[in-house]
């Protein structure tokens, strides 16, 4: 069985994009539109992959992230993040959230920042799939 | 009545960060999260002769939106904020409506219309259409630059005007919670020159000593909650003396209830906080009466 992988993104273009590489490699994709949607795929679907945008409506991937890397039963996912956000902002809002009381959380297992071909995609998500 | 989550609403080029920077003292009452909205009207890229949907432009207008929103999205996500974006092609108030209710937002902050006096004859302006139909507080923020006053903090030094309408009862109770951001409450209310014919000088003094009486109370309840708070009662026009004590009382931004007499769909906006909305040197903010009130 294919694996499955689930991309949260709000921007449809990006999604499609996305959708189209994991398409073309054999992999199942699934959607999702904001973090709050994301989050309750996550729990229904349980993905083998996680492809987080940042800045989201409702929930932005930066929380998202946060509260899968903190929950016991979800700290496992594998993410890939694919934003706008430069690394190190995404890196300093994850230190800022720690200093005001969070718990300390790893970093993602690949950040790629958007625009991205999808060569690389591909090769990021083979990578973390194994 | 907390304000967790505010809808910061821009064109840019009448609402910039600067803006947003000057209402972060929010932060240390309960802010965190910030959505930025920015609504592509229609026929900046509707359909043309010869050219059709104008797809490319609407790109171009997404992207220069996308890349101002990345950048401030950056300095807000580095102080530890949560941070939103929409950028959608529509009409700006419904969409910002639209988002009010998706995001379940606290406060909407919005730049003064810029439109030219014949589109405000034809079409009215989108700040008053905006008060009408949100049941959400709502700041309508002044430029520093159209002003001759400088705002640094627009939540430090209100003036909260004060007409015993449910909006502005309301008004007190989102006020009184940001005592780790307001400094001191200037409460102002505006007695009406016809309600002063009183047969004696004693008649209207005692109006005033009524008025004065009823702010007293609620300035005791700012002080138990932690703000400084003074009173004043002035007379005549409300919409030219609540901006005249906002200069006395060197307030920071004014702050109404809007009026709610007929309730069916829409709310009915008093004409003064219309009008200190659209034309008060002041940011402006105002507060709706609980739905159903």
């Amino acid at each position: 069985m294919s694996k499955k992988v689930l991309v949260v993104d709000d921007d449809p273009d990006v999604r499609l994009f996305s959708v189209t590489v994991l398409e073309e490699h054999g992999y199942t994709p699934l959607e999702a539109e904001d973090g709050e949607i994301g989050l309750k795929m996550i729990k229904a679907e349980k993905p083998d992959l996680i492809i987080l945008d940042v800045l989201m409506p409702r929930q932005s991937g930066v929380r998202l992230y946060r509260e899968l890397k903190t929950a016991k039963a979800l700290k496992d996912f594998k993410v890939i993040i694919l934003s706008g956000i430069a690394k190190k902002t995404f890196l300093r809002s994850q230190k800022a959230l720690t200093e005001f009381g969070g718990a300390e959380i790893p970093e993602p297992e690949i950040y790629l920042e958007k625009p991205v071909e999808p060569d690389e995609l591909a090769d990021v998500i083979k990578k973390v799939l194994g | 009545m907390e304000i967790n989550k505010l809808l910061f609403v821009t064109k840019f080029e009448e609402l910039g960060f600067d803006a947003l920077r000057s209402l972060l003292t929010l932060r240390n009452s309960a802010l965190d999260h910030v959505v930025f909205v920015n609504v592509i009207e229609r026929d900046r890229v509707a359909m043309r002769r010869g050219k059709g949907y104008q797809k490319d432009e609407e790109i171009r207008l997404r992207e220069a939106a996308n890349i101002r929103f990345i950048d401030w999205s950056e300095t807000l996500f580095e102080q530890g904020m949560e941070v939103g974006v929409y950028i959608v092609v529509g009409s700006l108030v419904p969409e910002v409506i639209k988002a009010t209710q998706k995001e379940n937002a606290d406060l909407i902050v919005i730049g003064r219309s810029h439109k030219g006096v014949l589109e405000h004859l034809y079409s009215g302006s989108d700040v008053t259409e905006l008060l009408r139909r949100a049941w959400t507080p709502v700041l309508v923020y002044k430029q520093l630059s159209e002003t001759t006053i400088s705002v640094e903090e627009p939540f430090e030094r209100p003036l909260l005007a004060i007409d015993w309408s449910p909006g502005s009862l309301r008004a007190v109770e989102y006020l009184k919670v940001l005592k780790d951001t307001v400094q001191e409450v200037h409460l102002v209310h505006v007695a009406d020159e016809k309600d002063l014919k009183g047969p004696s000088a004693m008649a209207i003094q005692k109006t005033r000593k009524e008025a004065r009486d009823k702010l007293e109370e609620i300035c005791e309840s700012f002080e138990a909650s932690g703000i400084k708070a003074r009173e004043h009662v002035y007379i005549g026009d409300p919409d030219e003396e609540i901006e005249k004590a906002a200069k006395d009382c060197q307030a920071s931004m004014i702050v109404l209830g809007s009026s709610a007499k007929a309730a069916w769909v829409e709310k009915f906006i008093g004409s003064t906080p219309r009008k200190i909305a659209e034309e008060s040197i002041y940011p402006t903010l105002l507060i709706p009466p609980e739905k159903g009130e």
